[in-house]
């Protein structure tokens, strides 16, 4: 084979390259990169946040949102890094925190479509207080987080979505603490749209980012991507490309799931993908202006006022 | 048999395949060599350079331009277009 490739392709590593420049303009979603930032991405080779980071520009562009509508916030880990790379609003803030400086920047410009880009450690651990709240007040905030199921920028450390019996270097043993269901705890504490897809269905990730971004609540995505340089590596689970393989393989659709029997539910252990809970709530800061104009017009005072 | 010969020359060339065909552009600097889009592309068109880590395409009339390689690159370095 690599004579073959030698003969139609005799080329030098760089040869034949286009300039970078001309390379943003090459496409739709490369357009809304920015353009004075360090690329290649900071990601190891194969991470499924590259992905992740193709499907949001697509969403948003499907969409039709101006750039200048749309703010991108993160807190720490590999997946904040992503909106270092796009060309929107964007806030990096503290560890776990996305959520909350997210609320404030909603409340604050009702207007925005503000999306809240997390990890899962980032989501679940430190900051799973700020994502109950943020799904129970059903404020306006599209929630992506990115499920490696480790903490993969600080070393392999057991995150909240370690499956059990899974290796991490904090549990060399394996692990024994049940997961977290990110998406069943969202829904259960109150949000509006709740979607899961893998990074090897980036499609399917397009167009439920698509539909949690106009959904007027709180809306998760679950990304489910994998960390083939501390978690593969510690289980033994191959490449980039041998994990995104295992993802296409042990992910079931919605509505493949189901038309399964209750007994093979039961016994299900692939990843459901699909559009997994809706409902219709009042939203967070609709409710919260009408409450401003209602005490402006009717001139209510609180009823431990003590004023005069 | 010059008949023959002049038929064989006058007959249409094979036709081009049907379906929709792509033309894949890859940016090998911005490319860290993963070989996720040379391990899934159904039709074979990219191929890792023998000495470089970055892919190069070895059968551009094979593409279908089914954009599984510039969807799933994880940096962005593949650009795929549909040829009318």
């Amino acid at each position: 084979m690599s004579e073959h490739i030698l003969s139609v392709h005799d080329l030098d590593v760089n040869e034949g390259q286009i300039p970078r420049e001309d390379w943003f303009e090459s496409s739709d979603t490369l357009q809304h990169l920015r353009k004075n930032k360090r690329f290649p991405t900071i990601w190891c080779s194969g991470c499924g946040i590259g992905v992740v980071m193709g499907s949001l520009i697509r969403a948003i562009e499907s969409l039709g949102l101006e750039n200048n509508n749309v703010a991108l916030v993160a807190g720490i880990g590999c997946t904040a890094r992503m909106p270092v790379y796009m060309d929107y609003n964007t806030l990096h803030t503290t560890h776990g925190r996305a959520l909350a400086f997210a609320t404030g920047l909603k409340i604050a410009r009702p207007d925005m479509k503000i999306i809240a880009i997390m990890g899962d450690g980032d989501a679940m651990a430190i900051g799973g207080n700020h994502f109950i709240h943020a799904a129970r007040r059903n404020i306006g905030i599209t929630a992506l987080v990115v499920n490696n199921s480790i903490y993969g920028m600080t070393g392999g450390q057991q995150s909240p979505t370690t499956p059990l019996d899974m290796r991490a270097t904090t549990a060399p043993y394996g692990n024994i603490e049940p997961p977290f269901p990110i998406c069943d705890l969202a829904s259960a504490a109150g949000a509006t749209y709740v979607a899961r897809s893998t990074v090897y269905h980036p499609l399917e990730l397009d167009k439920y980012l698509a539909q949690a971004i106009s959904n007027d609540g709180f809306s998760l995505v679950e990304a489910v991507s994998y960390c083939h340089t501390t978690y593969g590596r510690i289980n033994k689970l191959g490449s980039a490309a041998d994990m995104m393989r295992v993802l296409k393989e042990n992910s079931i659709s919605k509505s493949a799931y189901d038309k399964l029997s209750d007994e093979e539910r039961e016994f299900n252990t692939k990843t459901v993908r699909g559009v997994l809970h809706t409902k219709k709530r009042p939203e967070y800061t609709k409710v919260y202006g009408t409450l401003v104009d209602r005490v402006h017009e009717e001139a209510i005072k609180p009823r431990n006022y003590g004023g005069h | 048999m010059t008949e023959l010969v002049s038929a064989v020359n006058q007959a249409p060339a094979k036709p081009a395949k049907k379906g929709p065909r792509g033309e894949v552009k890859i940016f090998a600097t911005w490319c860290k060599g993963c070989t996720i889009c040379v391990e899934f592309c159904p039709t074979h068109v990219l191929a890792m350079h023998p000495n470089g880590n970055h892919p190069i395409v070895v059968d551009q009339e094979k593409c279908t331009a089914c954009h599984f390689c510039d969807t799933h690159c994880p940096d962005l370095a593949i650009v795929v277009r549909k040829i009318e």
